[in-house]
């Protein structure tokens, strides 16, 4: 940052400044706009659409809740989020480590069978998947679409990790064996915690997309009830389309967890985006 | 020795055994029958699934639909590699040289990425709405009336319309990883260069350029298969239509699968899907390497 600390105000800083300002504000303005649009009344929304409310109500989120089944599908965000993460954390780390570790001829082989998954677009293998789940008495159930989440999850989880485990040395590691650690105690008791940040990336990066995710839980998930907050607020384009104060207000509930979890730990959505990156 | 060799291997499958297990059953079984159901006429419901041969990939190189689906999908990809890195590598620069507040201009410019597919197409898609979207509004607003357009309702625009939302919620994306780089130039070599007497249009082209090329492949690349892989703006906004003026290879796919029931049709478009995503990659990878080697 040592390049920045000119004294004087310059006339150009003051020109980046103000363009950078205006720039931000104009790609805000959509957020914005959803957010007043939940506080407003229908009419409201239809008079102006840039007024702020006449009141500031919590009404919308009131009628989201009674007269749609939200709250189930708020559940079903949650639990497809945090279960799935907490396996990803279980699974993945686990297998970068080995294949980090040993490095030979099967897991140079396997690294490479993880990272090709990177390319397969989830639409190429969604019918034969969903007929697999089907087979497996998955479909329609939370569990397969957690399956799912966790075993895609794996390449890009392998990525990181692997990368990551170059950073760190080995000699902690052999303490620890020294010291009569198994291969198991040593990883989750010494290494696992040096991964601190690389976790904290893969946390952020992959709860983001399977909040926001809608194909799989749209098509996967048990049918005739609510589904998750994306596929609700989907399906409520069609059905309440003289409601759009109650569309706007789902997806400030939408938003609104992304954006705290964004504002608490933005340098780890950083750090993952710039290692996939430049290792990818 | 040999025995302790072997006992490690086992250490190393067992870590690796859940991973490999839940990835080969969930993604690689899945996609490698996907190429057997292309070869067939498989509806996604009866048991009997006949084998056609080549008929799928016959129909979709021969199909009027699936050539409109593809000139789509071209126009938005392109449209959005080259608008959301052009405004990406704009933002970098700009949260790079500013004096104040380089931090939260570097979040606020992020923030569309962190709202859904769905999410963001619901919100365009109300401000163009044609009789109570802000666009139409602010055009009345500055007596602009004549410029006024059912944005996503006319066939000619709708695509871009689309196209504008996916480079708004992309851009911030690509502008880290530019942001990145960009901050990976050492203080040291900008003040010896100010010493050789470098200007600032000399020192972006011969410092800042070259470091930011592969950035510059990487993000390209990237924006090139996401845009291949558009879907939830595309749902939620038009539908594919008006018409088939939005319907790109993705939606095609997704419509032949579930609503006109040709699962295995709509598996073949995802195998010449995976063949595209797969060129883009092997030229991206000739482009990094054909930089290592320059440099």
């Amino acid at each position: 940052m040592e390049r920045k600390s000119n004294h004087r105000i310059k006339p150009s800083g003051v020109i980046v400044f103000v363009l950078t300002l205006a720039l931000t504000l104009l790609f805000l303005l959509p957020v914005f706009f959803a957010f007043i649009s939940a506080f407003k009344t229908n009419g409201e929304i239809l008079k102006n659409p840039v007024a702020l409310p006449e009141a500031w109500g919590f009404q919308n989120f009131r009628d989201l809740f009674e007269k749609s089944d939200f709250l189930t599908a708020t559940i079903h965000s949650v639990i497809l989020t945090v279960v799935s993460e907490i396996l990803i954390i279980l699974v993945v780390p686990m297998s970068a480590y080995a294949l980090a570790r040993r490095e030979n001829k099967f897991t140079g082989l396997v690294y490479t069978f993880f990272l090709a998954g990177m390319m397969i677009p989830f639409q190429l293998y969604m019918f034969p998947l969903f007929k697999e789940l089907k087979m497996f008495h998955l479909f329609g159930t939370l569990g397969g679409t957690i399956f799912v989440y966790v075993a895609g999850a794996v390449p890009f989880g392998t990525l990181l990790y692997h990368s990551f485990l170059k950073g760190i040395p080995l000699e902690i590691e052999e303490a620890a064996h020294i010291d009569g650690c198994t291969p198991f105690q040593t990883f989750w008791k010494v290494t696992f915690p040096l991964l601190g940040p690389c976790t904290a990336s893969m946390l952020v990066l992959n709860g983001l997309s399977i909040w926001n995710d809608f194909l799989l839980p749209y098509l996967s998930m048990p049918i005739n009830r609510a589904k998750t907050i994306t596929v609700e607020v989907y399906s409520f384009v069609g059905q309440f389309t003289a409601r759009w104060d109650i569309v706007f207000a789902g997806t400030v509930i939408s938003i609104v967890p992304a954006l705290i979890i964004f504002i608490l730990l933005q340098k780890y959505f950083v750090k993952g985006i710039t290692a996939g990156a430049s290792k990818g | 020795m040999k025995l302790k060799k072997i006992r490690i291997d086992k250490v190393a499958l067992a870590f690796i055994a859940p991973a490999f297990l839940l990835y080969t059953i969930f993604i690689v079984l899945p996609t490698v029958s996907s190429i057997y159901y292309s070869f067939t006429s498989w509806d996604g419901l009866s048991p009997n699934i006949k084998f056609i041969g080549l008929a799928n990939y016959k129909e979709i190189f021969t199909s009027v639909r699936f050539r409109n689906a593809l000139r789509n999908t071209l126009v938005l990809t392109v449209f959005i590699s080259v608008f959301e890195n052009a405004i990406a590598l704009a933002l970098a620069l700009l949260v790079d040289s500013v004096k104040w507040g380089e931090k939260i201009f570097r979040s606020t410019f992020y923030i569309p990425v962190l709202l859904s597919g769905i999410v963001s197409g619901f919100i365009w898609k109300i401000i163009y709405n044609y009789n109570f979207g802000i666009l139409n509004t602010l055009l009345e607003n500055i007596g602009r009336e004549g410029w006024k357009q059912d944005w996503i309702g006319n066939p000619k625009l709708a695509l871009i319309m689309v196209g504008i939302v996916l480079v708004w919620k992309g851009a911030g994306y690509y502008m880290v990883i530019y942001l990145a780089s960009l901050q990976s130039v050492s203080t040291d070599i900008i003040e010896a260069s100010v010493v050789d007497g470098a200007g600032p249009f000399q020192r972006f082209k011969s410092i800042t350029l070259p470091l930011i090329s592969s950035a510059f492949t990487i993000n390209f690349t990237l924006s090139l298969i996401n845009g291949l892989k558009v879907f939830d703006q595309i749902s939620v906004m038009t539908d594919g239509g008006p018409g088939f003026s939005t319907e790109t290879i993705v939606y095609l796919l997704y419509k032949s699968g579930f609503n006109e029931g040709r699962q295995g049709y709509g598996t073949a478009i995802g195998i010449v899907l995976l063949f595209l995503i797969i060129i883009l990659n092997m030229v991206q990878q000739k482009f990094l390497k054909r930089k290592e080697t320059q440099l």
